[in-house]
């Protein structure tokens, strides 16, 4: 659905994209994780071309007015309605698109009839997504849609968006990486503007940080520490409190080995078994 | 809810449309009654002067239209900028922009009803304060020629049309209304001390906004508008063309 090829953007000195070669596959929900100012809302300006490249090329497979875009924090005319908004974005991009259907779906039917001047953030938020969603779009393009919402929001946001997988192939941008790891099926980490990884949630989840076992001791965990670094299965092992985060070459080693050498350590466990793979941590690994 | 309601709404829910019509209008009844007044509106005041005198010729009708003129194209003016601004600044709220920019194909598309609906308006309030300048000084001075007075009307609403387009310009390569309205009126108010040389002056724009006033004074024939009229059209086309370009140059 969108590829771009040796993308650049610089502003002055400063290079916001370096040589980006995005590839979004169609259908997908595609994560665009980064700090703040990685360059991802660079990127996602000028995928909606309301910015230019310095240099490279951009590829969309739909129509301009198939492509919604949604800035991160959404205003509007405040003497619109919430349904007129709406219907200017319908009536710009698809006359047969439903209003008060996607008011609906934004859980703005209420409100619709009000003024968006005394809209809360959450609620343009919301209002920004049914706009978006109107026109039917092929490819939505989600700029940090939901980082700024009180939790309710949030999850509010997310879902709607998450009711979009199978209409629309959608491009989310987000620094908070567990909404792009609920949300999206493949992802992309972009970082001081070049793109660290792209491609399948599992196979960033996998390949970008190593296997490791949680233990919890009882008593001092230094010495147990000492004790597992020394096996060739042990990639590393951090200490905590009472803790213990032991990085292996392969699970299978953990399976077999680790509770014998738990034991030969003379370690008193209290529990132990695999950590859940976070893209929090896969994105450290791949950004240190 | 096209984007020409959008404007239309604009007008009237942010009661721009309001100022636009209030002020036409009070200029359009107080111009011809502050000029036949004016001399008792002095005498009334004979105390206050301390001794001095001020003796004015008896109002004659083009003295009626003169007043409407000059407060038109002086605190109407600056209205008309601000009004215009508030409509042609396309991304005054950046994000208002961005959501209309990406569903269009074509920025032309967003500031074409901006520029029409704009000027239509400027340009109906400005003739109905004219209108009623007319009327009025027909009831309290004496008539004046139909044929001074539409040709009068068309040109300051050609001057009006070079204003719009000043302002759509500023709009599009300068940030938010403040500094649209500061940048349009700035340019606006060189043209009169360009204007000042005699020579230059009879070919600017500037100099349709007073033939309202100067046609029935007969200052002027309409034959003198023919060079002002024609710049005054070629540089309204040129400035939405620069319009044109400093919106689609600009980045979000």
């Amino acid at each position: 659905m969108i590829a771009t090829t040796a993308l650049s953007k610089r502003y002055g000195e400063h290079l916001a994209l370096d040589d980006v070669a995005l590839r979004v596959p169609e259908g997908s929900v595609y994560g665009l994780a980064g700090r703040n100012g990685a360059g991802k809302t660079t990127l996602i300006g000028i995928l909606a071309g309301l910015r230019r490249a310095t240099s490279g090329e951009v590829r969309i497979d739909a129509p301009p007015e198939r492509v919604a875009v949604l800035a991160d924090a959404p205003r509007f005319d405040p003497w619109l309605t919430g349904r007129e908004v709406v219907a200017l974005a319908q009536q710009l991009t698809d006359p047969a698109g439903d209003i008060d259907g996607v008011l609906d779906q934004a859980g703005l039917t209420e409100a619709k009839t009000r003024r968006v001047g005394g809209y809360s953030r959450g609620m343009l938020q919301r209002l920004g997504v049914a706009a978006a969603i109107v026109g039917r779009p092929r490819l939505l393009l989600l700029d940090e849609p939901a980082s700024a919402l009180d939790p309710q929001g949030r999850r509010e946001v997310l879902d709607l968006i998450a009711r979009l997988r199978g209409t629309a192939t959608v491009l989310f941008s987000s620094h908070i990486l567990g909404d792009v790891q609920e949300v999206c099926d493949t992802v992309g980490v972009l970082d001081h503007g070049r793109l660290r990884f792209q491609g399948p949630l599992d196979e960033l989840l996998v390949g970008a940080a190593g296997p490791r076992y949680e233990v919890r001791l009882r008593g001092p965990a230094e010495p147990v520490a000492e004790a597992l670094r020394r096996h060739p299965w042990v990639t590393h092992v951090e200490t905590g409190p009472e803790r213990l985060t032991v990085g292996v070459t392969a699970m299978e080693y953990a399976e077999a080995e680790l509770p014998g050498a738990l034991a030969a350590a003379d370690a008193l466990v209290v529990s132990f078994g695999p950590e859940e793979l976070t893209l929090e941590r896969a994105f450290l690994a791949l950004t240190r | 809810m096209s984007l020409w309601r959008l404007e239309l709404l604009r007008l009237t829910r942010t009661r721009r449309g309001l100022a636009l019509f209030t002020v036409y209008l009070l200029f359009g009844f107080i111009g011809p009654l502050t000029a036949r007044y004016l001399n008792d509106l002095l005498e009334l005041a004979g105390d206050d002067l301390e001794g001095a005198t001020i003796e004015l010729p008896d109002a004659v009708p083009h003295d009626g239209m003169a007043q409407y003129v000059a407060n038109a194209m002086q605190v109407g003016l600056v209205v008309t900028v601000v009004v215009a601004a508030g409509s042609l600044a396309l991304d005054a709220i950046p994000e208002m922009g961005a959501f209309l920019r990406t569903r269009v194909r074509s920025v032309w598309r967003l500031l074409l009803p901006r520029l029409v609906v704009t000027f239509g308006a400027i340009g109906l309030a400005f003739t109905l304060g004219a209108l009623a300048a007319w009327y009025e000084t027909w009831a309290l001075l004496g008539g004046l020629r139909a044929g001074d007075v539409l040709p009068g009307i068309a040109l300051g609403l050609l001057f009006l049309a070079y204003v719009v387009a000043t302002t759509a310009a500023a709009a599009q390569w300068t940030k938010g209304v403040l500094s649209t309205v500061m940048v349009a009126l700035l340019s606006l108010l060189v043209l009169p001390v360009v204007g000042a040389v005699d020579v230059i002056g009879q070919w600017l724009p500037s100099s349709l906004a007073t033939a309202l006033a100067d046609l029935p004074a007969d200052k002027h024939d309409l034959g003198h508008y023919v060079r002002p009229a024609a710049v005054t059209l070629v540089t309204t086309a040129v400035l939405i063309y620069v319009a044109l370009v400093g919106a689609r140059r600009r980045e979000l």
